[in-house]
Order: C-alpha cells, then structure tokens, then sequence
C-alpha cells in the first residue's frame, strides 16, 4: 500500500512517517524526504490470513492520516426480510456476489445454532438439503420444512484470505396462518350476497302487495286510463 | 326505477337512463372491474417469486399471465351467449367463483402446469364470465348517459392497481406466494355479490322466437347460434367496427409494454421512468371519467367521440418517442400525460358504440364477439412492437406503427353507414342498417 501527500505550509525536508493497523503501530517509523512537492510512504505487507485483514492507516507525523480497509469482498444485497414458507413445502434462498466483485472459490452454508453456526452438509442428508453453487451465485434449498428449520442462515463465499458472510432468516408457518383471513373474507362474502338476495325478495314482496293493490283499485274504478304503473314497477 | 315513471311517453322509448338501481349497478361494474383487471395487472408480484420456486425462465412464468388474458377474451362470447341463453346473474356470479376458485387452486401447486392451469385457464374462464355480462347489464340501465356509467365503472382499473400491487407485496411477505394466492382467491370471491345485484330486466332471449322441441341438431345449432349472436358477422356495419377495434388493441397497449424501457433508453433514471408510468395510470382514471361525463352530454355522436379520443391517442402515442428525443423529461412527462388521458377516454365510449350499431338486443352477444376478435389485435400488437425495436435498434418504429394502427383503425370507422350525419340514429330503430 502506497500513500502520498502534499504536505501542508512548512513543507518540512523530512518528516516522520509510521503505519498503524487496527490502531496498532506496526514496523518502526520511517523519515520520509520530500519529494517533488510529495511525501511517499510505501508498506508492503504479507497477506497471510484471516489476520492480516483489517484497519490499515498511514500516519504522516501528526498531522495526516489516510485509512485502508483490507476486507474480503462484501456480499452484495441480502434479503432482508425474512423469506416465508410453510410446514412441509420447500424453500429456496440463495446468495449472490456480483459482478464485478470476484468469485469465491467456494460457498458454504451455515445454521444458526444459538451464537453458533452449523455447517449444512448436503451430500449427508440429500432428502432435506441441496446446495447448488454456481460462480457468484448459491442456492440453499431446504425440504420438507418443520418448525425446527426456522432460523438464521448463513452463506459463506469462501475466499483464500477469509469468508464472507451474508446472513438470511426463515420463517416456517403452517396453513393456518393465511387461513384465518381467508375464512373472513369468505365470511363477508356469503353475508353480502345473503343481504343482498334477502333485500331483493323484500322489495318484490312489497311491489307484488303494491301491484296486487293497485289491480284491486282499477278494477274498483271504472274504466279509467289504464295505469301503467304496475308494468313499470316490474322494471 | 322511478325515475322512468316520472319519464314523459316520449322519452319512455327512448329507454331508462338511470335510476337508483342503475348507480348501484355502476358501483359493481366499479368493483368487479377492479378485481378482474387490477388483479391481472397486479400479477407481476409473483413473478419472481415463481422463478425462484419453480425454477423456470421468466418466459415460462409469464405464460401464466398471457393464457389468463387470452382466456378471458377467448371465454367472453360464451359469457355472453349465456346470459342470453339463461340468467345474467347466476352467469356472473359462477364466474366470480371459477375466479377465486383458480387462485385457490393455484396456492395448492407444485409445478408450473398446475398454474398455467388454475391461474391461467380457471381464472381467465371466470373472470370472460364476469366482464362483459357485468359491462352489458350496466348499459341496460343506461341510453344517454351509457358512457358515463361505464367510465364511471371502469375508472376501478386504474385505481385497484395502485391498491393491489403494495398490498399483494405485502401479503406475499408475510404468507408467502401460497398465502398470497389463497387471500387473493378470497378477495375474487367478492365478485359474486356484485353479480347477486343484477336483477333481469328484459325477456331472456330462451322463448322468443325459434321452437322450443330443440332436441335435434340443427335446432341446438340455431339456438347457440342465436345466443353466440353470430348473426353480426354477416353485417358489414359490424365487421368494420370489429377491423377497428382490433387495430385499436394492437397499438394501444405498446405505450404501457414499453414506455418505461423507452424512457430508459433515452436515458432517464428507474425512478422518473416509473412515475411517468404512475402519472400516466393517474391521468387514464381522470380521462375514463371526464370522457364519459361529457360524451353522456349527448352534444357528440358517440362514434365522433370515439374517433376523436382515438386519433388524438394515436398521434400522441406516435409524439412519445419523438418528444424523449428532445431529451426534455418534461416534454416526455407532457405527452404520456396526455397519452394516458385520452387511452382511458376512449375505453369509456368503445362499449357504448356497439349497440348502435348491432341494437341494444343484440348487444350482449356482440360484446363478447368484439372482445374476442380484438384480442387478436392485442396478441399480434405487443410482439410486433418487440420485433421492430429489435430491428431498428430503437423504439421509434415501434411507437410510430402503434400510433399510424390506432389512426388506420379511425379511418376505418368513418366508413360506417351514415357516419357523416350529425345525430344518432333513433334508438328505437337500432341499428345502422335500416
């Protein structure tokens, strides 16, 4: 890792210039000449594991600071909301790491067991787990669900420095749950046309007593204009 | 229905135009519109969790959408044929249970074929049964004001998918698609009382004329004639209006397939693309209501008025890849504003023009004829609009030929019988023809 600066108004010749990681300071200081107009501080470092990943930063005496993070490559969006499915059907979740981000040599899948995680081993139980890996991209599809299977998982793109992970939660219900909504609507279905059907055989009862009414003053009046409100009403 | 009482002997022949019962039958045409076409324009919240489930292509789980629509338009004559052949009630009312019974079924699949044939052909099945049974029975209420009760009632369409997009996102959070399906196969289910609230108005057509000792073939053959209302096809005035319709429908949905790519492809954001969709579907409600509010003035043939909303559709539709190469969003936002006001005016005054033109007996059958053949419009429009942008390279073709269908389609209906006269027919002598 390489940084410059410009330095600020007393352009001193030389100047102390160390590295620190996570807040340590590594390596000893360094006198740092000016340089057309720029102080040059290079570190090189050996990436030998999980360890070597962290906080990096360059210190320029006590003036300028410039901070690396050297990370594995993050999991791009993971769902955040947790993926539904119910008791004994199947459900797929899968993790992606795009491009242009680099592809892991491999990805495995943990179960969150309390703080811990267990590793899914597919190939062990090939009825309820199957792991399909392509890439950048990884499925996890769980069968036969149970109440058991609830929880947190984790999918891990597996690199040579460390593992990145991607966290993703399961809910498991049974039919029930939409069930009860379902009843309610139906419930205010039937009601509806019930009310409706019964409202309609009100109001022919009462245009049949009214027409029946109306037949009994016609045929007490005599001749007259015929009425043609009885044709109507039927309308 | 007391209105017409009131009504003087003159205007009595004219036929009812309102009444107490036709605003509540508005008020179902409103809600059952909403669950036929808001729910297949909602659809699309389960795409992706169908190809995460099922595995299959995006083109495989679209089929699902694409037989449900071709399903409605294809089941639509025979709707129709049955309300003239029995009740139009208990025709809707089935419908809306084949309706929600296809998604309950759905929320029962386990591979793709149980959806194409529960969502697909079930729900398509009932909601041909609702649509134009529901769209016809309201216009009987109606002479004049026809066009204002059913863009009252159409106005739904716009609205309910605002309504059932975010709720079925929500639904499939927290059921999952299984839930969601079962839920929305309840919701299906109100189409049924709206179906209970039509009551029979007018003779079915069962007794009128031909024998009744129907057990032999050629009879049966002449009644489903009779009820499929086949006898339209041999009448010029009709096929002409069925050649209109059907380039209508094929250049009037390529705006709402890819307006949105359209936009991007000019180079404006996700976001500005899809509220020039959302601002189109607000304007499309506001101009179904306005245009049927003012053709039920009666100041303007109905035909004229459908020509003038589609001509003015049509040059819009054709000013839209024109106005996103100016680079101007705002121009861009100015016509699809105008675009989506005026494709939801003409949908207001299309169904309204039929029984002018086949009279009001025959117009329940004829309904369903038109929306079977101009389906024909919607399956060629769409792919020829893809083709053409993936031969140009661009969307302007595609837009232009949408537009010059919409504007043909008007010139082909000025070749109606007396289209040049300045007032309707008489509606007691029906039709064009005579």
């Amino acid at each position: 890792m390489e940084c410059t600066w410009t330095g600020n108004q007393n352009k001193l010749p030389n100047i102390t210039g160390y590295w620190k990681k996570d807040g340590n300071e590594i390596d000893s200081r360094l006198t740092v000449p000016l340089e057309n107009e720029q102080y040059n501080l290079k570190g090189v470092f050996d990436i030998v594991g999980e360890e070597s990943l962290g906080n990096y930063s360059c210190v320029f005496g006590s003036e300028a600071k410039i901070e690396f993070v050297l990370a594995a490559p993050q999991m791009g969006e993971v769902r955040d909301k947790p993926i539904v499915s119910y008791a004994g059907d199947s459900v797929v979740i899968a993790c992606k790491m795009e491009e242009p981000k680099p592809k892991p040599s491999t990805w495995h899948w943990y179960k969150a067991n309390g703080t811990d995680k267990a590793l899914i081993d597919a190939a062990a139980e090939p009825h309820r787990y199957q792991i399909h890996s392509e890439g950048g991209k990884s499925t996890l599809t769980v069968r036969n669900l149970t109440q058991a299977d609830a929880g947190f998982y984790y999918c891990g793109a597996v690199y040579l420095i460390s593992t990145s992970l991607g966290r993703l939660e399961v809910r498991v219900i049974t039919f029930l749950e939409p069930l009860k909504p379902f009843i309610a609507i139906v419930v205010e279905v039937l009601v509806l046309v019930a009310v409706i059907l019964l409202y309609e055989r009100k109001s022919k009862k009462k245009s049949i007593t009214g027409s029946q009414k109306t037949k009994k003053e016609k045929r007490e009046n005599s001749g007259g204009e015929e009425s043609s409100s009885v044709r109507q009403r039927k309308v | 229905m007391t209105k017409s009482k009131e009504e003087t002997p003159s205007e009595e022949a004219e036929g009812p135009d309102g009444g107490v019962w036709a605003w509540v039958m508005v008020g179902a045409l409103f809600v059952s519109s909403g669950f036929v076409f808001g729910l297949m324009r909602s659809l699309g919240v389960f795409f992706v969790e169908f190809v995460q489930y099922f595995e299959e292509s995006a083109q495989a789980i679209s089929w699902i959408t694409s037989i449900a629509v071709a399903a409605q338009q294809f089941f639509s004559p025979m709707g129709a044929a049955l309300c003239n052949a029995y009740d139009a009630r208990i025709v809707v009312m089935t419908g809306g249970c084949l309706a929600g019974l296809g998604f309950i079924l759905a929320s029962q699949a386990t591979c793709l074929a149980h959806l194409y044939l529960t969502m697909g052909v079930i729900t398509g099945l009932g909601w041909g049964l609702v649509f134009t049974p529901m769209v016809v029975s309201v216009m009987g209420y109606f002479t004049r004001r026809s066009a204002l009760a059913l863009g009252l009632g159409f106005s739904s369409i716009g609205l309910s998918s605002f309504i059932f997009n975010p709720l079925f996102q929500l639904l499939v959070e927290k059921y999952a698609w299984r839930g969601a399906l079962l839920i929305m196969g309840g919701l299906s289910l109100n189409i049924v009382p709206c179906g209970a609230l039509i009551r029979r108005q007018k003779q079915s057509k069962a007794p009128a004329k031909v024998d009744s000792d129907g057990r032999s073939c050629s009879a049966r053959l002449q009644r489903i004639y009779r009820y499929l209302e086949l006898s339209v096809f041999v009448e010029r005035p009709f096929l002409t209006f069925c050649a209109a319709i059907t380039l209508f429908n094929a250049g009037y949905f390529v705006p709402y397939v890819h307006l949105v790519a359209l936009s991007r492809h000019v180079g404006f954001s996700e976001y500005q693309a899809a509220f020039i969709m959302s601002v189109t579907g607000a304007t499309d409600i506001l101009g179904r209501v306005v245009s049927g509010w003012s053709a039920a003035r009666g100041c303007m043939r109905m035909v004229h008025i459908l020509i003038l909303w589609t001509s003015l559709t049509g040059v819009f539709i054709i000013l839209l890849p024109l106005s996103s190469m100016s680079g101007s969003y705002p121009v861009l936002l100015t016509v699809s504003l105008l675009y989506g006001f005026c494709g939801g005016a003409l949908t207001s005054v299309v169904f309204p023009v039929v029984p002018q033109i086949v009279g009001v007996e025959r117009m329940m059958g004829a309904s369903g004829l038109v929306q079977l053949i101009e389906s024909i419009g919607g399956l060629l429009g769409a792919p020829l609009s893809g083709f053409l942008k993936d031969v140009t390279g661009n969307y302007l073709a595609s837009f232009v030929v949408a537009g010059s269908f919409l504007l043909l389609g008007c010139l082909i209906l000025t070749t109606l019988p007396r289209f040049f006269q300045c007032r309707d027919p008489p509606p007691s002598s029906e039709t064009f023809l005579g």
